[in-house]
């Protein structure tokens, strides 16, 4: 009878456990439990893969300086692998087994994606996840979801302002990658009014394959733009910089925020590589990584040494420390009588004030679910540090839709002292 | 018809009263154990395909990972686009798997061994990413495929608190159940006993009056009419597909399930799933037992895993199955 000894192992394997309504869990008298997914293996692992344990270092940090209302803060970190299958499936853990109050800056577009019905259904928070798809900003679609990051059209529309400001008249080329990334970058070019003498798509992971690369850079050649920008991850933009200097090939580079970051680049494609970006101009929301004279950089910087000693602090780091500090002051913000509900409330009415390194303002309001707005331009020097163009920060905020790109000197909310939320 | 131990009735019966146990257990099981059912449901007949093509037809598959990504997109395709039903979406995609799988199955009768197995390796790496090129295919988002909440009735049947998940369980299980029961079936018949025939002994069989090489296209073409329907159910479960949702480590997942299961045993698979299913389960609770650094916690499912493989093999070559059905 093997089928029912078999059956009787699946009955077995399936113990009987008892209902609630999980409204209310997360949160003890002395804890709060909070979960991540991330790939901390796989392609997508590489740099993304230290924003966990810099959010986890920044809450230990917190913890040790007498938590949250009383409470330790306890962040429970799972590997999707940048798979949407076991995204949908470590988030079934995270969500019904551990028992989180909220998912906090979980990573990737349709891993994301996967977990929303089951997010929807359940009410749980989705808070400042890691992606740049605008959709996630539809307040209706995904009621419980906080954006943080601005959004590829919003990015592409900034550029596209930039250009206009400083390289008016001159002929721009760009790379993208050929998915909803891309998408989402060709149409707020569009919107800007950006016109290209030659546009070059490629397949994600086809950055891999030198005769690829060798094509971008024949392509490029061929239409000798004086700008060309790069819209893709970090391993494009070190296969590019290495095949245009190789080649020979002299062009403006402009880098999308993903796939400019020096320590990044140095992971993926070799310390030389970094060397590649010097002169290139890349865009950030946060400040730079390595200017010391930031108030918050220079904090964070100071908990990465102490609680999260050995990784080289880098964008990763910062913004892993930053998520977690939005975090904290959403938290503080929902009061001691902490549940899912107060804590989205919170967010909703007192969001857009809470202090963070991000040079352009949050969105958030009760019906806006939208982060940062904004971006400012830097030049890369020869160690792969930016630094702002003519010396400070110049803030361009703009929306995801036809809205115009301001440039602004938006003022940011002081760093609570010792980097401590005091809202 | 004489090996068999029970008539197509008593097992279709017992299958019958299997799933009743497991509709009603699922009542008092928590939402977590009841996607966990559901994702072993969908592994039970991905397995059973491997079971059915290597076990009985002796061809080897390291692609049918790529056959269950034509399901799934043909499902979600029709289900989106198309605005199909949600039952009929699950047909097409298993039509449109079948029809993928019996152009490479007239392929693959013209390959053996390690040919056939590097080929098939090929399409589950190759296949998948395709779906990036092509618009109405969602590029790397994917194609959405939230069949949302359950019909009232079947909510009233079910019980307070009845989730989409246990909603999952329901159509997964009933599915799986009913498609090993097909399957017993059909290995019993003539087709598979000329499958045997061909896999033991190709020229004798041929000798015996026997088409080998159409018994072949016709065991990959019913194999992957298995895998796709999975892919479509492991859509089902997921919400929507994506190129990322069908890597290659699925293909190897499902092989491994079914030499764990016995490559020869259709109830074994039911055990392959729920092996696939507990080993990152139990890695998690291991990791966390060990209170391991975060390299021993991403890659201890995979070697226990690869470990399992290997004791299997060396100690249990059929398969850790109860018993084969002959």
């Amino acid at each position: 009878m093997g089928l029912v000894a078999t059956a009787a192992l699946i009955v077995n394997a399936l113990p009987a456990h008892a209902m609630n309504l999980y409204k209310q869990d997360g949160v003890t008298s002395s804890t709060i439990t909070l979960g991540i997914t991330s790939p901390l293996t796989g392609a997508a692992a590489p740099g993304y893969n230290k924003v966990p344990y810099a959010m986890q270092a920044y809450f230990n940090y917190v913890n040790d300086n007498g938590g949250v209302n009383g409470r330790k803060i306890k962040l429970i970190i799972k590997d999707d692998a940048y798979n949407p299958v076991l995204a949908k499936s470590v988030t079934n853990d995270l969500v019904l087994q551990n028992k989180v109050l909220a998912i906090v800056g979980s990573l990737g577009t349709a891993e994301n994606e996967a977990t929303t019905r089951f997010i929807n259904d359940h009410g749980v928070p989705r808070l400042f996840v890691n992606t740049g798809y605008s959709g996630f900003a539809d307040a209706t679609k995904y009621p419980t979801t906080y954006t943080v990051l601005p959004s590829y059209v919003m990015e592409a529309k900034i550029m596209g302002q930039y250009l206009q400001d400083n390289f008016a008249g001159k002929s721009v080329a760009i790379i993208y990658q050929d998915d909803d990334f891309g998408a989402d970058a060709l149409k707020g070019f569009a919107t800007a009014g950006t016109k290209f003498v030659v546009k070059i798509p490629y397949a994600s992971g086809s950055q891999a394959d030198p005769t690829v690369v060798g094509k971008w850079i024949s392509g490029l050649a061929q239409a000798k733009p004086d700008v060309t920008i790069m819209f893709g991850v970090s391993s494009a933009t070190a296969a590019a910089l290495g095949g245009a200097y190789k080649a020979g090939f002299k062009t403006q580079w402009l880098l999308g925020s993903v796939g400019g970051d020096g320590t990044t680049i140095a992971t993926v494609a070799g310390p030389t590589a970094v060397g590649l970006l010097y002169g290139a101009i890349g865009a950030s929301f946060l400040p730079a990584p390595t200017d010391v004279s930031d108030p918050y950089v220079a904090q964070f910087q100071a908990i990465n040494t102490q609680y999260n000693a050995g990784v080289a602090f880098d964008n990763n780091v910062l913004q892993g420390m930053n998520t977690a500090m939005l975090t904290v002051e959403a938290l503080r913000a929902a009061g001691s009588n902490l549940t899912r509900a107060s804590l989205l409330k919170a967010i909703a009415k007192s969001g857009s004030t809470f202090a963070s390194a991000g040079f352009a303002p949050l969105g958030y309001s009760a019906t806006s679910h939208v982060g940062y707005n904004g971006y400012w331009f830097g030049t890369y020097g020869p160690t792969g540090a930016i630094k702002p163009n003519g010396g400070t920060y110049t803030l361009y905020t703009t929306d995801s839709g036809a809205g115009a790109v301001v440039k602004t000197t938006s003022k940011r909310p002081a760093l609570p002292a010792k980097g401590l939320p005091n809202n | 018809m004489r090996s068999r131990r029970f008539s197509a009735r008593q097992s279709a019966l017992f299958l019958s009263l299997l799933g009743l146990v497991l509709l009603v257990a699922s009542r008092f099981v928590d939402e977590l154990r009841t996607y966990q059912g559901a994702q072993v449901a969908v592994y039970v007949i991905a397995i059973a395909s491997i079971v059915l093509l290597t076990g009985y037809s002796g061809q080897i598959s390291l692609g049918h990972g790529a056959i269950m990504a034509l399901g799934g997109y043909g499902a979600a395709l029709s289900f989106t686009v198309w605005n199909f039903p949600f039952p009929l979406a699950i047909l097409f995609g298993t039509f449109v798997g079948t029809v993928g799988g019996f152009i490479l199955g007239v392929a693959a009768a013209r390959l053996s061994g390690p040919y056939l197995a590097g080929s098939t390796l090929a399409l589950a790496v190759g296949l998948p990413t395709l779906a990036d090129q092509f618009h109405i295919l969602g590029g790397e988002q994917g194609l959405n495929f939230d069949i949302g909440d359950p019909p009232h009735w079947v909510a009233k049947l079910g019980g307070a608190n009845f989730t989409q998940y246990k909603w999952f369980f329901w159509i997964t299980t009933i599915i799986a159940l009913f498609t090993i029961w097909s399957i017993t079936n059909l290995l019993h018949s003539s087709f598979g006993r000329n499958w045997r025939a061909g896999r033991n002994n190709a020229v004798a069989a041929g000798l015996a009056g026997i088409n080998v090489p159409r018994g072949k296209v016709l065991a990959f073409t019913v194999s992957s009419a298995l895998a796709s329907l999975a892919g479509g159910l492991f859509g089902l479960l997921l919400g929507l597909v994506t190129p990322t949702a069908f890597p290659l480590s699925l293909s190897f997942a499902i092989v491994t399930g079914a030499v764990l299961a016995g490559v020869g045993s259709l109830a074994g698979s039911i055990l392959g799933g729920v092996v696939l299913v507990a080993i990152p389960e139990l890695s998690g609770a291991l990791a966390t037992h060990l209170g391991g650094s975060q390299k021993v916690t991403a890659n201890l499912p995979g070697l226990l895993m690869s470990s399992l493989l290997i004791l299997v093999v060396l100690f249990m070559p059929d398969g850790v199955r109860v018993r084969k059905i002959k």
